[in-house]
């Protein structure tokens, strides 16, 4: 019993740090329209900038400040925010799918420098003794879990209501009025790029975070952790969740790391070890199925987004056409 | 310093712009980048695996035909492996992408790529495993042909592959009705229609194109390399970086584009190791669209 | 108008979103061998209509016969197999082709026999396209590209001919000239129907002609009874009264 409230602790805490990834993914596409594949290369820069300026000194690595970790997180959010806000000044102004070839390409970049700056990243071995909140308590792991739970859901909590906060404020009605009719939005004397910079910037932060947050409940980085698979799960729990909607973004976070923890730990039970390489991919290709019927049944998601897209920018947007409409046939 | 370096990167380039000319002409054409695109190399190079084994178990072992390393199995098992891989492609536009072009807008037919992708990658896996796999074992000697550069006889008969390719694919777009309507509702897809051209007909048409091309890569790739589930989605950022830098829809620009990225890894290789090799095609996206965002050939942005 | 009307568009409603109609059971009926055009004033509804005879916006009510055949809700590309065909207002050439490849590529519906006569005799009515038959249509000048929209128009003998405002943006001189080859279009036997905004210079040649507002017909009539009616011509026609000059309420 306490095994099993431990191991919901555990759950709950990863479950909860997707849901931040979520979030993140949530301010750049949900709510601005901002497309990301690169999920899983802003949440390996504040890992691995988290981990550097917070480990303790190692002699085969540069870094090792023993910074406290609070430090590390407000750190991995600056620089993954800066990384972002790099990649949107470049392809920002260019057609959607730039954006999305880029942020796909500064993924895998990302991973190739974490793979071979050994000096920096320790390689393919990562980085370990990261440091854990509530280590003090590791010994007793239902006590350990359960702290870090807290801590989790209090800057979840946090997070959750700073971003509702902004959503309902004039920047965030005017990221969904972008989001819905770009033209219309500047014709209302909007700076549009400058509004998507900042929300592609803090959607990048949140996902820094969020891999700090990870890196240091681990307390063990490699540069696999960062692979795109990490980006379609997010992908998949914000769809499922429905995407512009704050709540349905954990929920979905919750839901999908929820199913996608049974089958693994399925996997793990049923399969015998010699096709368990093989029931990993037919669980990846599941998941993979299930987030395209998603889009093509319910393409606003289980939980949806309440309508509040100002009415203004809604009766302009039946007239003009949107650069990014598909080729009918 | 050996200029070795320019003939890998030559040939590499030309493996690169065959699966970008798919690329750029379902992208010009469909109005979305494709990650499905680097599966369908991969699946290209499984099928052909398939096709050419069936075929040999079939008929039985054939002679090489030699210098080189493969025989006519692997030519009539390729080109039926270029069926198949258009037809997979084909397949995943009816279950997938045609019912979002009716309804969803242009992005969100980019992730669902995006989780094709990974579905279609993992079904390989699934099947295949992640080990290695070969067309052939035999060994192949390179041969000398001045300036200190060796060649394998594989390397040039795909290299000569590649330039018929893309002679062809210029001649369709260029001499016949199908080719030119591509370009025509690439350009315009209203306009094609009040001309008379069924773009449905016209989209069935490009992606069996590209899924053929996209199997020719995969097979030069299988060929020269080895065969691996992941092989097309680690090109796929190269294709992207090519398309770009050629300009989206010329078909001769995702060549060129194909030939700088290859070169330009093979020098980076030279000057700073093979580590960093793949960071190579993002710095040269990132480039092309700072400086000049519709590429060297392309005629409008995206 | 004897016999079978050439193209009969009736009761249409028709907008691009459901249930927002733009066009509200407008009716036409042009008769062969005629001009007739569609005027009024902005918004009325004169190109949706066009395009959803075309084929290219969705029809929720009401039929469009040609020929006395129905073609409603025909898709656009087999319209043109039919023999009715349409020129947009603007992007109506393809840009990165040339002038012969716009051509030869319209003229793919006719039967192979036919498509080098077709394309010589376009050439031919033509004599600047065929001068420039190498050029990419995206470096012709204005009055040209609409030349070439029209010649591609006509690659597949079309018995209707629909133009949206192809004087749009062209010079006086340039639209006497296109003008000028309708009415020599017409006399070859193609049924015309246009929609302008240069009224004045659309009721010269036209046999009779519409006036839509609100996406209703508002009036229709003979194209000189039209011109003449001074009040159609204020409210409507933006002609200023009877004398085409003055323009301007105030004018005495």
């Amino acid at each position: 019993m306490i095994d099993l409230l431990g191991y919901g602790a555990f759950f709950l805490v990863n479950a909860l740090i997707f849901g931040v990834l979520c979030l993140g993914l949530n301010v750049q596409w949900g709510q601005t329209g901002l497309f990301n594949v690169g999920v899983a290369g802003f949440a390996a820069i504040g890992a691995y900038v988290s981990a550097i300026l917070t480990t303790p000194d190692a002699a085969d690595r540069i870094g090792g400040f023993g910074w406290p970790i609070l430090a590390g997180w407000l750190a991995a959010m600056l620089v993954a925010g800066a990384a972002a806000a790099l990649v949107g000044l470049a392809t920002l102004r260019l057609r959607a799918d730039y954006l999305a070839m880029t942020t796909f390409g500064i993924a895998v970049t990302i991973q190739v420098i974490a793979l071979n700056a050994t000096a920096l990243t320790g390689g393919p071995f990562g980085i370990a003794f990261i440091p854990r909140p509530f280590s003090s308590l590791a010994e007793t792991p239902i006590a350990f879990n359960a702290a870090n739970l807290a801590l989790t859901g209090f800057v979840v909590l946090g997070l959750f209501l700073i971003l509702e906060t902004l959503t309902r404020s004039p920047w965030g009605r005017v990221l969904r009025a972008i989001r819905e009719d770009e033209a219309a939005a500047a014709s209302l004397g909007k700076n549009v790029n400058f509004h998507r910079l900042q929300a592609f910037a803090l959607g990048g932060a949140i996902m820094g975070l969020a891999g700090a947050m990870q890196a240091h409940f681990i307390g063990f980085i490699a540069p696999d952790n960062y692979l795109s698979i990490l980006t379609f799960q997010v992908w998949a729990m914000l769809i499922v969740g429905g995407s512009g909607n704050n709540r349905g973004a954990l929920i979905g976070a919750v839901i999908v790391w929820a199913l996608w923890s049974l089958s693994s730990l399925a996997v793990g039970t049923f399969v015998a070890p010699a096709f368990q390489a093989r029931a990993a991919a037919l669980q990846i290709v599941a998941i993979g199925v299930a987030l395209a019927a998603i889009l093509l049944v319910r393409p606003r998601g289980l939980v949806g987004e309440r309508a509040t897209v100002s009415r203004d920018v809604e009766a302009l947007a039946g007239e003009s056409t949107s650069p990014h409409e598909p080729v009918r046939d | 310093m050996s200029l070795q370096f320019l003939a890998d990167g030559l040939f590499a380039g030309a493996l690169i712009g065959l699966g970008a000319v798919g690329l750029t002409l379902t992208y010009s054409i469909l109005r979305f980048s494709n990650f499905t695109h680097g599966d369908f190399i991969s699946w290209g190079a499984y099928l052909a695996l398939g096709t050419v084994g069936a075929l040999t178990g079939w008929i039985g072992p054939a002679a090489r035909f030699m210098p080189f390393s493969f025989g006519w199995p692997l030519i009539v098992g390729g080109l039926l492996a270029m069926a198949l891989t258009g037809l997979l492609a084909l397949l995943l536009d009816a279950a997938l992408f045609k019912p979002l072009r009716r309804t969803g807008h242009g992005i969100v037919m980019v992730i669902a790529s995006f989780g094709a992708s990974l579905a279609l990658r993992a079904m390989l896996e699934f099947l295949f495993t992640s080990e290695p796999a070969y067309f052939s074992r035999a060994i192949q000697i390179a041969i000398p042909v001045g300036l200190g550069i060796r060649v394998t006889p594989d390397q040039a008969a795909m290299m000569g592959l590649a330039l018929v390719v893309v002679i062809a694919m210029h001649l369709l777009l260029t001499r016949t009705h199908i080719g030119r309507s591509m370009r025509a509702v690439s350009e315009n897809p209203a306009l094609a229609r009040v001309v008379g051209i069924d773009v449905a007909a016209v989209i069935r048409a490009t992606w069996l194109i590209g899924g053929a091309l996209a199997c020719v890569s995969g097979i030069m790739l299988g060929l020269t390399v080895q065969i691996r589930p992941q092989m097309g989605f680690d090109l796929l950022l190269p294709l992207f970086a090519a398309a770009i830098l050629g300009g989206i829809g010329s078909v001769w620009g995702a060549i060129i584009g194909g030939l700088i990225v290859g070169v330009a890894e093979a020098g980076a290789v030279q000057l700073i190791g093979s580590e960093y090799r793949s960071a190579v095609a993002f710095v040269l996206l990132i480039a092309m669209l700072l400086v000049r965002p519709r590429g060297l050939f392309g005629v409008r942005e995206g | 108008m004897t016999g079978v009307p050439a193209l009969v568009a009736h009761g249409i409603e028709a907008g691009y979103e459901p249930g927002l109609p733009i066009v509200k059971g407008a009716s036409v009926t042009v008769g062969r061998g005629e001009i007739v055009v569609l005027l009024g004033p902005n918004g009325a509804g004169k190109s949706t209509l066009m395009k959803a005879i075309a084929g290219l916006v969705p029809i929720a009510r009401g039929t469009v016969t040609l020929a006395g055949a129905e073609i409603t809700q025909t898709a656009a590309h087999r319209m043109v197999r039919l023999g009715l065909a349409f020129v947009p207002q603007t992007e109506n050439v393809f840009t990165t082709m040339s002038v012969e490849e716009n051509l030869v590529l319209a003229g793919h519906v006719a039967p192979a026999s036919v498509r080098a006569a077709r394309l010589a005799a376009m050439l031919e009515l033509f004599p600047d396209l065929a001068r420039q038959r190498g050029l990419a249509a995206g470096r012709l000048s204005g009055g040209q590209r609409q030349m070439l929209a029209v010649a591609r128009a006509l690659m597949i003998e079309p018995h209707v001919l629909m133009l949206d405002e192809p004087s749009a943006g062209l010079s006086p001189k340039l639209v006497r000239d296109v003008f000028a080859k309708l009415v020599e279009i017409r006399a070859s036997g193609v049924t015309i129907l246009m929609v302008e905004q240069n009224a004045r210079a659309a009721l010269a040649i036209a046999d009779r002609a519409y006036i839509l507002a609100d996406g209703r017909n508002r009036h229709e009539g003979s194209a000189a009874a039209l011109a003449a009616d001074p009040d159609i011509a204020e409210h409507y026609l933006g002609l200023g009264g009877a004398d085409a000059s003055v323009v301007g309420r105030s004018a005495p």
